[in-house]
């Protein structure tokens, strides 16, 4: 190949590159819009969620009662571990009696909303791609607006709701499992007496600790039910394409319920 | 009545319909026919307003739905019933709660009078003793049945069906013919089916409009369909079945 040809080929590529970059920008500014749109309606449709309350009350059981072992298992393994490696690096200062103080603090602000939100979006999350993918696969969303109803009043908006109720207790029993799992590891691992941990929990926990942790569940409640809703009802290309816009749910969910978690941390410790 | 008039539709760059003209008369059957993935399901869609066509008009009952927002469709489509292909019922409720749902949802009747309806749909599909089953322990027939109940309980002026034999034997095929031809007969109402079954279209159809490469072809009442001299309609009518 003449050194000749080179620019003229390097430009054809840069040329194809540069084109195929405009188009996924184009999808994915035309896939924003339709996103906000999508979200736009469900949050509209809230005062009709009353018309919905059955839905609501078996999203709310889904999301809630049936989620409530994961989160417990993940609220209480994480508190434990996090008593085991704090507790071992204080002990190298002398500081073993803040073991108490830096878990609550961990787990109210962090952890515990965290991977709530995480294990959320894995089974609730998936559960909506899943169910509205296999809906809008089998034309049942299109019977729904065939018929005169408004699928995203009827499926979407009574998983809002739901999300938005009972993220907040899950959060409580998150915390509450986190951090007496810390106690426990605390007593028994480190041998540091019960009195001295919640001593040092409870009289120096301040508002904003709490604010920070409770404020991520309806943000993550948003971000989890609208993501893996919209990406089901994009589901095309049969049960492949319903696996596909799961996955991609779940990925987008996770992935921004990370990205919330830090800029609401942000927020909130800065302004309080 | 409802009309395509210059319709044109693409997806990226595919042109789907090109211009196409369709007038659907109250009281009658008409079919549309063409190979499969040629655009007739897409007709089906936009007379109902779910999708929207690049071009043309579609007017139901003299209203222009073309530009119409999704909330004020609503009233549009409770004109006309649906049969999708794939039936698309409800897999999570039992058959009467699929029949009663658009009732309970949309019409606000008097729970008696649901209860009334559903009961009717059940004896005209055949399907009594099936109320309480759930759509997957049925045979492909009887969910069509229940498809076409589903269609009909709202009493619509136009029932649409998608493909309405497709993936049937022979016998439940016969069955939903003579419900479709029952729904002109014995209930006044009108129907469009769209199919690539020849022969259900010199069963139960009126007139038939033929889609071929995104343009009608031929739009005429079925005798006339044996007259037609397009090479494509002689080569279907030698076929009967479209595999194109």
């Amino acid at each position: 190949m003449s050194t000749q040809h080179l620019p003229a080929r390097a430009l054809e590529l840069i040329r194809i590159f540069q084109e195929k970059l405009i188009l996924e920008l184009k999808v994915f500014f035309f896939t924003m819009q339709e996103f906000f749109w999508f979200s736009t309606r469900a949050f509209v449709a809230i005062p009709k969620a009353k018309r919905y309350w059955r839905d609501v009350l078996d999203q709310a059981k889904i999301c809630g009662a049936d989620s409530l072992p994961i989160v417990m298992v993940s609220a209480i393994s994480i508190g434990a571990l996090l008593a085991i490696e704090v507790g071992n690096l204080l002990e190298d200062f002398g500081a073993k009696t803040m073991l108490g103080r830096s878990t609550s603090i961990s787990v109210i602000r962090e952890l515990g909303p965290l991977l709530m939100g995480l294990m959320l979006s894995a089974r609730f999350g998936s559960r909506n791609g899943a169910e509205l993918g296999a809906m809008q696969i089998s034309e049942q969303i299109d019977a729904l607006r065939a018929f005169g109803t408004d699928p995203i009043a009827k499926l979407v908006t009574p998983r809002l709701v739901a999300a938005l109720i009972m993220f907040l207790p899950l959060t409580a029993l998150s915390d509450f499992a986190g951090l007496h799992s810390a106690a426990y590891m605390a007593e028994h691992y480190h041998r540091l007496d019960p009195g001295i941990f919640w001593n040092s929990v409870y009289p120096r926990l301040a508002p904003r600790d709490f604010v920070v942790g409770f404020l991520k569940a309806p943000v993550f409640a948003i971000i989890i039910t609208l993501v893996s809703c919209f990406n089901g009802f994009s589901a095309k290309g049969g049960t492949a394409g319903v696996g596909r816009s799961t996955i991609k749910g779940i990925v987008v969910s996770s992935g921004l319920v990370l990205i919330a978690n830090f800029f609401v941390s942000k927020l909130v410790l800065e302004n309080m | 009545m409802i009309e395509l008039r210059k319709v044109s539709l693409k997806y990226g760059d595919r042109e789907i319909l090109k211009n196409i003209s369709l007038t659907i008369k109250d009281n009658a059957i008409k079919a549309i026919l063409g190979p499969s993935g040629v655009g007739k399901s897409t007709i089906l869609k936009l007379m109902l307003g779910l999708i929207k066509p690049n071009s043309g008009q579609i007017i139901v009952d003299g209203t222009d739905i073309t530009s119409m927002t999704e909330t004020s469709l609503y009233a549009i489509r409770r004109k006309m019933g649906m049969v999708f292909q794939g039936n698309a019922l409800f897999d999570s409720m039992t058959i009467s709660e699929n029949l009663g749902f658009f009732l309970r949802e949309n019409m606000k009747l008097p729970e008696k009078e649901v209860n009334r309806r559903v009961t009717e749909q059940i004896q005209f599909a055949g399907l009594e003793g099936y109320e309480e089953q759930l759509p997957e322990s049925l045979s492909g027939g009887m969910r069509r049945r229940v498809a076409i109940g589903r269609a009909m309980i709202f009493k619509p002026h136009m029932i649409l069906f998608d493909e309405p034999t497709a993936g049937l034997d022979p016998v439940s095929s016969k069955k939903i013919l003579s419900l479709i031809s029952s729904l002109r007969n014995d209930n006044n109402l009108g129907a469009v089916i769209v199919t690539h079954i020849i022969d259900d279209v010199f069963n139960v159809a009126d007139s038939v409009a033929v889609l071929y490469k995104g343009e009608i072809i031929f739009d005429d009442s079925t005798e006339k369909l044996h007259k037609a001299t397009h090479p494509f309609i002689r080569s279907i009518l030698s076929d009967k079945i479209l595999e194109l």
